[in-house]
């Protein structure tokens, strides 16, 4: 019998290898480097400082990264609910297993499966100042400033231009799963209903939103996520700028907390950017925790 | 009846032409000459020097190489190595089976960049910076496709591999005679999901590319942008070249990229 459970776990033993040197270990070597400060890049595994929670205070007590929590927050309170309404428009739209209606719902999902970063890259020519598309279109409405340097160099339009671009990406992705839990709901409900009189909006309100309510907790809580994890579409849009003066210091007005992150790794501020990592998983796990708690009241 | 559905597909055409319409401009855009390339217009003359530049003078036919190594081979290991451990936690027996299945799923809470620093320094100790090795091995586990083949496995009955046992069949051979042949639909899927995963994976190539001939397709992107902000049509020409394998693979293989993804989020 030891024999052959042994022999099971070979079928396991690639994988798990791969799993504890590349993702196990990382995660808790990350941790320890969370309390050291890095003196020589040359042997990293050696030439360590104790620093004990300095580089968390660093972190904490840092305006930049205060605001780009802020910012975060921001993209994902606004993405977010967006996403969720078109998602969800667009599978009620689409109801029915029409063979039109399926190809709708693949065409509005291609865009999900792309890089990010390069679609990022492709909506700049559609935010560019002065030649580009969409300030061209809107010409007559938008002040001249605004028209000189297009959406993205805006401190008051890029974050709203970059929100725009993902949540068009992404709106395939909500609205297949949408569908898929619509189709969940029993026809009887929605005929007992009908017949109580309850019509429109106030159906939906009522009954159809309260019974997809899980695909909406799923969109939340990785929404949450991919708010503090977003980098590479900031990269390829805005380079988490255009700067913006706050509380008496230079800040990027996109530069969200994956970004922030980014910039420690960047310029091997290895210690910092460990406890940088910790602190963004420990936030994200506390709001998605509290919203799942709200939720179920 | 009739006035609501044309009112229905109106709005969503609309919605679909405003998702849509970026790549039919990056595709517009990267077919007109350089000096015209921000008009609002249709080009005169449809051009393919953009591509040419591109792909030669700026070397991206090298970098499309290098994607297709690094995303064919990390798909290939990657699902190979998924679809063993699904078999094993599926269909068999081991000490601490639901513990590690469980442990690996947890992984799946933590965002990638915290991984970041760690696995860099690592593969400076294995001295994999700049190689291809450095590029595909670290990420080789791939916890949702495990988890997406486990879940289809444990739907096969345990009677025909019962029955393959009895006729004196190896392990091994039972795994590829019977379960991977069984299997295909979702290993097809974990192997496209694993390969747009790979080709996407920009930021980590970033760092570990070092000299331009081992950069791949988004890091030559990233730096020829840095390098040349206004090139417009050169740098839709680019993106194209980005893009449009992806666009391919998900048209041939819909189905599989859409079921995939989903199923995830629904068993979850």
């Amino acid at each position: 019998m030891g024999k052959s459970s042994f022999r099971n776990f070979l079928f396991v033993l690639p994988f798990t290898l791969i799993f504890f040197v590349f993702l196990l270990f990382p995660f808790f070597y990350a941790l320890y480097l969370s309390f050291f400060k890095v003196t020589d890049l040359s042997n990293i595994f050696a030439n360590l400082r104790f620093v004990g929670l300095r580089n968390y205070l660093y972190v904490l007590k840092d305006k930049e990264f205060l605001y780009s929590v802020w910012l975060s927050l921001k993209y994902g309170l606004m993405l977010i609910p967006l996403n969720i309404f078109l998602s969800i428009t667009l599978a009620l739209l689409l109801k029915g297993d029409l063979k039109i209606n399926r190809l709708y719902r693949t065409l509005f999902f291609m865009p999900f499966v792309l890089d990010a970063f390069v679609v990022g890259v492709v909506w700049t020519i559609m935010y560019a100042g002065r030649y580009g598309l969409l300030v061209n279109l809107l010409k007559p409405m938008l002040p001249a400033s605004l028209y000189n340097t297009g959406f993205l160099g805006n401190p008051n339009t890029a974050m709203l231009a970059v929100v725009v671009a993902i949540c068009l990406k992404n709106i395939g992705f909500g609205t297949v799963l949408y569908t898929a839990a619509l189709n969940n709901i029993s026809p009887d409900i929605e005929d007992a209903a009908k017949i109580d009189g309850a019509s429109g909006l106030k159906k939906f309100f009522k009954i159809t939103f309260p019974l997809v309510s899980h695909t909406t907790t799923f969109l939340v809580i990785t929404g949450i996520i991919g708010a503090f994890s977003a980098f590479s579409e900031f990269f390829a849009m805005t380079g988490g700028g255009p700067i913006v003066y706050k509380w008496g210091v230079p800040l990027g007005a996109t530069k969200v907390s994956g970004y922030y992150l980014y910039n420690h790794i960047a310029n091997l501020r290895l210690g910092i950017a460990s406890a940088t990592s910790f602190l963004l998983l420990i936030l994200t796990l506390a709001i998605s925790i509290i919203y799942s708690r709200l939720v179920r009241e | 009846m009739k006035r609501t559905s044309f009112w229905r597909y109106f709005i969503v055409t609309l919605l679909l032409i405003v998702c849509l319409f970026p790549f039919f401009w990056m595709l517009i855009t990267s077919l007109k000459p350089e000096g015209e390339a921000l008009l609002l217009s249709l080009p005169k003359k449809i051009t393919f020097e953009n591509y040419r530049k591109i792909l030669f003078q700026y070397r991206f036919y090298r970098y499309f190489i290098n994607s297709l190594i690094v995303a064919l081979t990390s798909a290939i290991l990657s699902t190979l190595l998924a679809s063993l451990a699904a078999y094993a936690f599926a269909k068999k027996e081991f000490p601490f089976k639901n513990f590690l299945f469980w442990f690996f799923m947890s992984s799946m809470m933590v965002p990638g960049l915290l991984y970041v620093i760690p696995q860099f320094l690592i593969v400076y100790q294995f001295r994999w910076i700049n190689r291809y090795e450095g590029m595909i091995v670290p990420h080789l586990a791939n916890v949702f496709g495990m988890f997406l083949i486990t879940q289809f496995l444990k739907d096969l009955p345990d009677s025909l591999l019962e029955s393959a046992r009895i006729d004196g069949a190896s392990e091994l051979k039972i795994f590829t005679k019977i379960v991977v042949p069984l299997a295909l639909p979702i290993i097809a899927t974990v192997f496209l999901l694993n390969f747009q995963f790979h080709w996407a994976n920009f930021l980590w190539q970033l760092l570990i590319a070092q000299t331009e001939s081992m950069y791949t397709v988004p890091v030559g992107l990233a730096m020829f942008k840095s390098a040349h902000e206004e090139a417009y049509a050169l740098k839709m020409a680019a993106s194209t070249v980005s893009l449009l394998p992806i666009m391919v693979l998900f048209f041939i293989a819909q189905r599989y990229f859409i079921e995939g993804i989903t199923q995830g989020a629904v068993k979850e």
